[in-house]
């Protein structure tokens, strides 16, 4: 079922259906906009990226094959623009990109507002205080905790986006879990 | 309690969430530990809160995104659809003229030859014409498309 449904989708993008572009923009923006956020730990980058992205896609749409889930596909041209970015900005070992160069905005995703005023205040406290532990953890960790437990991906499709090894994938987890409760206040969250 | 015992079950308390299963003895000797162990409960609580409050983080999307997205990108499918049109075009014409070319050679390799002949030019000289009749077009589309190529590279972003 869910191989018929990428399949379909692999025909849409091959036609370059623009409905079905919409469809998929509408969809994934939130997924995607998050991603990119905890990858360039910055809401102005994340946004272009965000852009060219979508841009990638529909140029490279025919190389989808509906083997891989969608989410994927996306995510891995999300990651290699803004290593392509990182390395053009910055030459040096992709390692790099992971770890907050001296220089870069402070992590910056901001809380989303839809309950009451108080439930809302208590939220986005609760949010600006993990996102800015989150800040803290080499963006190498960042990336494969949020792939986890944000995007509920499988160690393959983690290993597929980043192009490690699921030996690597497991011991960045690992670290980032380490990484993350060190970091915890007690009682703060 | 020993040192091992307790990073055992940190590991394995990590491990149930990274991939999702423990081995049925790995799962009974956690369960055994933590019954006696208060800080690796703590260390369990820990975790998961940790892992709690990174799944509840949300993050405001800004006013548009998806929209402009949306825009940039019919915009980008109807220039890729064009491109196409003038591509297929381009193979067109370069498949004909291709074949005429192929058609055409026999009376024009005797055409270099009579040429050759009454203006007393040397072989090699009307052969290399002959060469060049042939390679100079193909050279010269080879050169457009590389610089239409590098026009479409320089003109990307990142």
């Amino acid at each position: 079922m869910i191989e018929d449904d990428t399949q379909a989708l692999a025909r849409g993008l091959n036609r370059r259906d623009p409905d079905l572009l919409d469809r998929l923009i509408e969809e994934y923006q939130y997924r995607l906009f998050r991603y990119l956020i905890y990858l360039t730990g910055n809401r102005e980058h994340a946004e272009d990226f965000f852009q060219e992205t979508w841009m990638r896609v529909i140029e490279r749409s025919h190389q989808y094959n509906g083997k891989w889930k969608f989410e994927a596909w996306l995510f891995t041209i999300a990651r290699n623009l803004v290593i392509d970015w990182q390395r053009k900005k910055k030459p040096s070992s992709l390692d790099e990109l992971m770890a907050p160069a001296d220089d870069a905005p402070a992590f910056e995703p901001a809380a989303v507002a839809e309950e009451s005023p108080f439930e809302r205040a208590v939220q986005q406290q609760s949010d600006a205080t993990v996102q800015a532990l989150l800040g803290r953890v080499p963006a190498v960790f960042r990336e494969v905790l949020m792939l986890r437990f944000q995007e509920e991906m499988k160690l393959e499709e983690i290993a597929s986006i980043t192009g490690a090894p699921i030996s690597t994938v497991k011991s960045r987890l690992y670290r980032g879990i380490e990484a993350l409760r060190e970091m915890l206040p007690e009682g703060r969250i | 309690m020993s040192e091992d015992m307790h990073a055992r079950a940190r590991h394995l308390i990590d491990q149930e969430r990274v991939e999702g299963i423990l081995a049925d003895a790995d799962r009974m000797w956690l369960a055994e530990h933590l019954r006696g162990c208060d800080a690796c409960v703590r260390a369990a609580g820990e975790t998961e809160r940790a892992l709690a409050s990174l799944r509840s983080t949300r993050i405001e999307l800004p006013r548009g995104l998806a929209r402009r997205a949306q825009m940039s990108v019919r915009l980008r499918a109807d220039e890729l659809h064009e491109r196409g049109a003038g591509r297929k075009l381009l193979w067109a014409v370069s498949g004909v003229s291709w074949a005429l070319g192929v058609a055409s050679a026999p009376w024009v390799w005797r055409g270099f030859a009579w040429v050759g002949k009454h203006a007393d030019i040397p072989k090699p000289l009307w052969v290399l014409g002959f060469v060049l009749w042939w390679a100079v077009p193909a050279l010269l589309a080879a050169g457009a498309v590389l610089a239409s190529r590098k026009r479409e590279w320089d003109q990307e972003p990142y």
